[in-house]
């Protein structure tokens, strides 16, 4: 035989044991979706490296219940409309477990098609309430709520007894649905708040909106959004030399913001999860991520490692892949997982989930405010 | 007084953004007087063009260079040098090969030309919105040091300036050059014009290039302005361009420079008076009032029906 010949036949033989091997183990698809590109895509990249982590390591622990994990990735781009097409490809690829997705406006619609199909899905990043409003069986996340961080916000702004304070937002489901739960628990609290008015997200211009904070001369901005948009209007709001202090929900702490703003983004508060990579029973993790060359402290990282692990666990613990057992399971247990103890109540929440006041710097580090 | 600084303020802010939408929608008017089609890529060039601008600046300054006239005048020049191939180079490859067809043909390449645009710029340059430096900074105050001051800051100035300048090369250019002659011929009777020896693929290629230019310029100075650019950012601005474009009447170019102005004074009004969230309803409103009551646009003339 000649030697082209052999390569050929070795490497079809090759080919038929590897897809013999396939079938031998069956393997246990978990979709992982968010955004890959677009303006959140950082985001995007924490989810993905978080989720990926948990998958090798469940693996190299030989699996679930003697099964392999196998991550399948998939980019909603943040767009509800992109969050439909994907989560009815997971339907024809026969994924039964969702980790994602990250922005509440995709999460919503996309859990409609989950639940109809029986697909079980966890979110790590949707913090809107109304996810897990409707009475859904198979939604899940390892978030906390903008009911719980909006009042943090506010609080911590009721404490420094501002004389007024104005709260905008981005007018999408996330945005709109922190502000108005600041703005509720500023006004519960006696703080005026003097304005309270959406932008478009996207836009690149704030000028007219910046005259308008100059001109109420609010002692404090509450932003409910993300970074891009917050990020100009900080840099925009101190080139008019307005030296009001700035407030953001999580979507606005990580790094893009400082290409952004640059100097402007020094001194703006953030309320994030507490930062879970510093937990000492993590230092573990930590060090996976590292050696891999990636970044543990973004918040979303270790939520989406929680939310592959339960996954695990919850297969276990029912012993079942069937989605609505799982969910069964995940009801009734209490899981140990990076983030803490993992309890859930009958909607699909955590018991309990704290978020922390940071202070943003220009070199994108934060320090917590107390 | 208060009230009155305030009011001046808004005006000062709209002026900067009408004046760029007004170069912005150069392009659109001057393509369509002369192919009567409407070059939806236009936004996408302009995109490239800020890019273009940030990848000099940045380059620049890796290099050591910190004289700012020097590198804006490179990045400026780099952008346009860019851009206007990229006009010329859209032209060539989706128009020309259309031009002459059913009207709706070259408007489904122009859309399709815009979503590769945008595409190649996501995939070459990343998909996040990048950061750009603020090259011109301080400005002017007025009014009292412990209430509201009216600002008008040197970028704002610039803005003006450039656009300024810039309208009165090209009305100069349009009325008074011969290349400008030809364009006004073309317009008027691209057929005609090409019985008496123009050539009217070189016009309607010059028509793309100046076009292209002017929205080069416009990347540049909003890039600065604005603090940050992404692949996605030409689209709104063309679709505000082009609403000036019609607004002002499509065609005319002392009508795209009054449509830019009246859209951007508009916007920044009824941000300022009313609320932010009311901007593109008010602008996209004025939009459809007009084109109800005045479809020809403000300064748009009607068009003759030959017989």
């Amino acid at each position: 035989m000649s030697t082209p010949v052999k390569k050929l036949v070795t490497a079809i033989a090759t080919s038929i044991a590897v897809m013999g091997a396939g079938h031998a183990t069956a393997e246990i698809k978990i979709g992982i979706a968010g955004p890959m590109t677009g303006p959140v895509a950082q985001y995007g990249d924490m989810q993905f490296s978080g989720a990926r982590m948990a998958i090798e390591r469940i693996n190299a622990d030989g699996g679930v219940m003697g099964e392999e994990l196998v991550g399948v990735e998939y980019d909603d781009v943040c767009d509800p409309k992109q969050a439909v097409t994907i989560a009815n490809t997971m339907v024809n690829d026969g994924v039964r477990f969702v980790v994602g997705h990250l922005c509440s406006s995709s999460t919503q619609p996309a859990s409609d098609i989950y639940e109809d199909e029986g697909i079980l899905m966890v979110t790590p990043a949707s913090t809107s309430p109304e996810i897990t409003e409707r009475g859904y069986e198979l939604v899940f996340r390892t978030i906390g709520l903008d009911s719980m961080q909006g009042p943090v916000a506010a609080n911590y702004l009721i404490s420094q007894d501002p004389e007024s304070v104005a709260v905008i937002h981005d007018k999408q489901q996330y945005g709109e649905g922190i502000a108005t739960a600041v703005r509720d628990t500023l006004e519960e609290g006696g703080v005026e708040v003097a304005m309270f008015e959406g932008i478009t997200a996207g836009a690149k211009d704030f000028s007219s909106l910046v005259t308008k904070l100059r001109q109420a001369d609010v002692d404090y901005v509450y932003y409910g959004g993300y970074h891009p948009e917050l990020g100009l209007i900080l840099r925009q709001a101190r080139q008019a030399e307005l030296d009001t202090i700035f407030m953001g929900p999580e979507g606005v702490g990580n790094k893009d913001i400082n290409t952004i703003a640059g100097e402007a983004a020094e001194g703006l508060l953030v309320t994030l999860p507490p930062s879970f990579d510093e937990k000492e029973e993590n230092q573990e993790l930590v060090q996976a991520f590292e050696e891999k060359g990636e970044d543990p402290s973004g918040p979303f990282v270790l939520t989406s490692y929680t939310a592959v692990q339960l996954i695990a666990d919850g297969i276990e613990a029912a012993e079942s892949t069937d989605p609505f057992e799982v969910a069964e399971a995940l009801r009734e247990g209490t899981f140990q997982t990076p983030i803490g103890t993992v309890e859930y109540d009958s909607k699909g929440d955590m018991e309990s989930f704290e978020f922390v006041v940071y202070e943003w710097h220009s070199d994108g580090s934060k320090t917590p405010v107390n | 007084m208060q009230d009155l600084l305030y009011f001046v303020q808004q005006l000062i802010n709209g002026l900067t953004i009408g004046s760029t939408y007004a170069l912005i929608a150069i392009g659109y008017t001057m393509v369509y007087g002369i192919i009567g089609m409407i070059n939806f890529a236009h936004g996408e060039i302009y995109m490239i063009g800020a890019y273009t601008a940030l990848i000099a600046i940045t380059g620049l300054t890796a290099l050591g260079i910190v004289w700012l006239p020097l590198i804006l005048v490179v990045a400026l020049l780099c952008a346009m040098i860019v851009s206007s191939s990229m006009g010329w180079a859209v032209e060539r490859v989706a128009y020309r090969p259309v031009r002459g067809k059913h009207r709706l043909i070259p408007l489904i390449s122009a859309i399709g030309m815009s979503i590769f645009l945008q595409n190649y710029v996501h995939l070459a340059q990343g998909s996040r919105n990048i950061g750009f430096p603020a090259l011109i900074e301080g400005g002017f105050r007025f009014g009292a040091e412990d209430s509201f001051q009216t600002s008008i800051t040197y970028m704002q100035i610039t803005i003006f300036a450039t656009t300024l300048v810039c309208m009165t090369i090209l009305s100069l250019f349009i009325s008074r050059s011969r290349i400008g002659r030809a364009c006004r011929a073309v317009s008027q009777d691209l057929g005609m014009a090409n019985l008496l020896g123009i050539d009217t693929n070189r016009i309607i290629s010059a028509t793309f290039v100046i076009g292209a230019a002017l929205a080069a310029v416009a990347g540049l100075l909003l890039g600065m302005y604005y603090g940050s650019i992404d692949p996605l950012f030409g689209f709104i601005a063309g679709l505000k361009a082009f609403t000036a474009a019609v607004l002002g009447g499509i065609g005319s170019i002392p009508g795209a420079m009054l449509g830019g102005l009246i859209l951007g004074v508009a916007e920044s009004m009824t941000s300022g008076y009313l609320s932010g969230e009311y901007k593109d309803v008010v602008s996209f409103g004025l939009l459809i009032l007009i084109l109800l009551f005045k479809p020809t646009g403000l300064l748009g003339k009607p068009e003759v029906e030959k017989i």
